[in-house]
């Protein structure tokens, strides 16, 4: 008996190591930017943040902590035999901190996430045999690891566009950001509200049918958009450039020189007389636009910008609680599934399929985390800040959402994705739209070869921290 | 870990406009140098143009050292072709500034009397060129900005159309003293003609390859 108790003290202290590691060292992904960009002060993200992790963790972290308490190898064929479990549980906690500790030191961008599966794969391989692991799952998960950097790096790729199209690519920005912000706010918020809604949400006892889900997040990003509508109406449009004036309009120009190239396309479609007639037309509206173009002042619009991304400063504060949130939901479980798995073969001498995670375990790990941002976090948040000054308001609500919606939809499929590569991912797809000055792509080949590395390394830390406490403790 | 953080490189935006400044001081020297030729104080020239030389040489300097620093893997908003090339043409004009300087150490100018009036006149409309174009690439900020697109692409183009207009302006300045350089020429010497010839193809030079840079900047606007 007394060996457990000591086990189960060693599982909750790796476990809350663990924790605290994914509040010091990924939080920052979220919130970085927005301290960079001025939008949040310092105190204000970390606040911020530890609440929307805390209640990611605890509302929705339960999916994907199932999975790897569950799903990963079977557990059933430990009924047997659950001392092994319980030291190989607590061996792939302590394989996986390791590695983690030699990753960073060495460097290499691995993730939280793909060493817990590998130690936990890695101890099931050794002690049940190939049979013994959940392929399929194991299969699923992998490719997820491929598909959600992908997928959030596609979405943030698409709402950049958009905002170019509609505001950046704008005649007049500010008043093209006023019209779009509620719109987007809707989008954002519905489809924030939906995703977590969809096949019950969380901890609580809520299942809604499709359409009411769908009414629901209409509902949510309608509020939403309400909110956005009457706090957009405050910023003030510079009138300048839509008040008539003696000189031509800037957008008369550009409508004439959209006449001139559609009538180009029909020149090439067309012979004899019409193509003498539209040649003829085209030099007149050429000699016309040259006169305009002459009258026409472009104004400096540098500051209409800085005005367009400070509105959008509070959008980025939005997507990165969103980030926060996801992060809290998808990485709690890395903390805290081999904690639960442990004390359950503790408690009840027998391996059981059915528990779920307990309440007050996700809330362990979620106040590991708050922690680890408390006492660690916050630097990294602010180095991370001085660091990406680049990804601007504009730039950095794209690509956050891009990532918290893929985080957030993996979470409540269960599946343990690492959020670091989704971000990574989105922040690439607004650089593929222009978005960014100068991105480091070299980055990509190291979270490729990490994966390579991390899986088998802590597969094997976690074997050798397995048989180390066998040799100890029994 | 920082993973987000590395994921960020060094922009080689802001280096380009270093260098713009750079090329910029080597035009300044050269206007000293021919307000110096014009106030008859040719002793300061040979000075002058070393000088202009060492400017030019830091200029190279700095155009390398962008070009160290970029490598494959660096993604950027624009071609990465179109960037060398945007470069290598700021760092013509450089060149091209300081062999206008070294053609005027090459022999005294004769005849300067007569073509004074003009080469002031085509000098001033050659430099306009060039500051045209580095206004333009100072706008590169902004065009960063808003995504190379929108009301700031239709200023910058306007601004190249501009700078379009200038070169062809000085390009009639230059017929104007090379006709002049035939006709009157004659009371000039051999080596004295075609160094005046050598010294009016290096000045226009400089308007011919700034009007060449907007153009290539124009290549990067997304323009509907």
């Amino acid at each position: 008996m007394e060996v457990e108790t000591l086990l189960k003290f060693i599982t909750l202290a790796i476990g809350f190591y663990m924790a605290w590691n994914i509040g010091a060292n990924d939080v920052s992904n979220a919130m970085g930017t927005s301290v960079g960009s001025g939008a949040l002060t310092l105190r204000r993200a970390v606040i911020i943040a530890a609440i929307l992790e805390f209640s990611g963790a605890f509302f929705v972290g339960g999916h994907v902590s199932e999975t790897i308490q569950k799903e990963l190898i079977d557990v059933s064929l430990f009924v047997s035999d659950p001392q092994t479990l319980i030291f190989g549980m607590c061996g792939a906690l302590l394989g996986t901190g390791i590695w983690l500790q030699l990753a960073s030191y060495f460097r290499l961008p691995v993730s939280t996430t793909h060493a817990i599966i590998g130690a936990i794969v890695g101890f099931g391989v050794l002690s049940l045999g190939w049979a013994g692991i959940q392929w399929g799952m194991i299969g699923s998960i992998a490719i997820s690891w491929v598909l959600s950097p992908l997928l959030s790096g596609f979405i943030s790729y698409f709402i950049f566009s958009i905002l170019q199209r509609k505001i950046l690519y704008a005649l007049n920005p500010t008043l093209a950001t006023k019209r779009f912000i509620p719109l987007l706010l809707f989008f954002v918020f519905g489809s924030f509200a939906l995703s977590l809604i969809f096949n019950g949400f969380g901890r609580f006892d809520l299942t809604l049918t499709v359409p009411q889900a769908i009414l629901t997040s209409i509902a949510f990003g309608g509020i939403a958009s309400g909110v956005g509508l009457l706090t957009v109406r405050r910023i003030p449009t510079p009138k300048t450039s839509l008040k008539p004036a003696s000189q031509s309009l800037p957008f008369s120009v550009i409508s004439l020189e959209k006449a001139i190239k559609h009538l180009r396309r029909v020149r090439t479609g067309s012979i004899d007389e019409n193509h003498a007639k539209i040649t003829q037309l085209l030099e007149e509206m050429h000699g016309l636009k040259r006169e305009m173009r002459k009258k026409t002042s472009f104004p400096e619009r540098t500051s209409e910008y800085l005005l367009v991304e400070k509105s959008f400063g509070y959008m980025q504060i939005i997507s990165a609680c969103f980030v926060a949130f996801a992060h809290g939901a998808n990485d709690v479980a890395n903390a805290i599934a081999p904690i639960a798995t442990v004390l359950d073969a503790i408690k009840n001498g027998v391996v059981t399929q059915a528990h779920a995670i307990p309440s007050w375990l996700l809330i362990f790990g979620g106040v590991g985390i708050v922690i680890g941002l408390a006492t660690w976090g916050w630097r990294v948040i602010e180095t991370i800040g001085r660091k990406i000054t680049e990804l601007t308001p504009t730039r950095g609500f794209s690509a956050e959402f891009g990532a918290a919606i893929t985080i957030i939809f993996a979470s409540k499929l269960g599946l343990p994705i690492s959020t670091t590569h989704c971000l990574v991912g989105a922040v690439l797809g607004v650089g593929f739209a222009r978005g960014i000055r100068a991105l480091n792509l070299r980055i990509v080949k190291e979270i490729a070869l990490s994966w390579v590395i991390t899986l088998p390394a802590s597969a094997l830390m976690s074997i050798l921290c397995y048989y180390l406490l066998r040799l100890i403790l029994a | 870990m920082l993973t987000i953080a590395r994921l960020f490189g060094k922009s080689p935006f802001a280096p380009l406009q270093s260098h713009m400044g750079k090329v910029a001081s080597c035009i300044e020297k050269l206007t000293k140098i021919l307000e110096a030729l014009s106030k008859g104080e040719t002793d300061k020239i040979e000075r002058l143009v070393e000088d202009l030389s060492q400017l030019e040489h830091e200029a190279d300097l700095t155009k390398n050292d962008i070009r160290n620093h970029l490598p494959k893997s660096l993604f950027m908003p624009i071609d990465r072709s179109h960037f060398l090339e945007i470069l290598s043409l700021q760092d013509s004009i450089a060149d091209q500034a300081e062999d206008a300087g070294i053609t005027l150490t090459l022999r005294t100018l004769d005849g300067l009397d007569l073509f004074q009036e003009d080469l002031s006149a085509f000098f001033q409309k050659c430099s306009e060129v060039f500051w045209d174009t580095k206004r333009i690439i100072e706008e590169i900020d902004e065009l960063l900005e808003s995504s190379f697109g929108g009301i700031e692409a239709e200023k910058v183009k306007t601004m190249i159309e501009e700078t379009a207009f200038k070169e062809h302006l000085a390009q009639k300045q230059k017929y104007k003293i090379l006709k002049k350089l035939y006709s009157q020429g004659e009371a000039l010497s051999t080596p004295a003609f075609f160094h005046w010839l050598r010294l009016i193809e290096d000045i226009d030079a400089i308007a011919q390859v700034s009007e060449k840079l907007a153009n290539r900047i124009r290549m990067v606007l997304e323009l509907k």
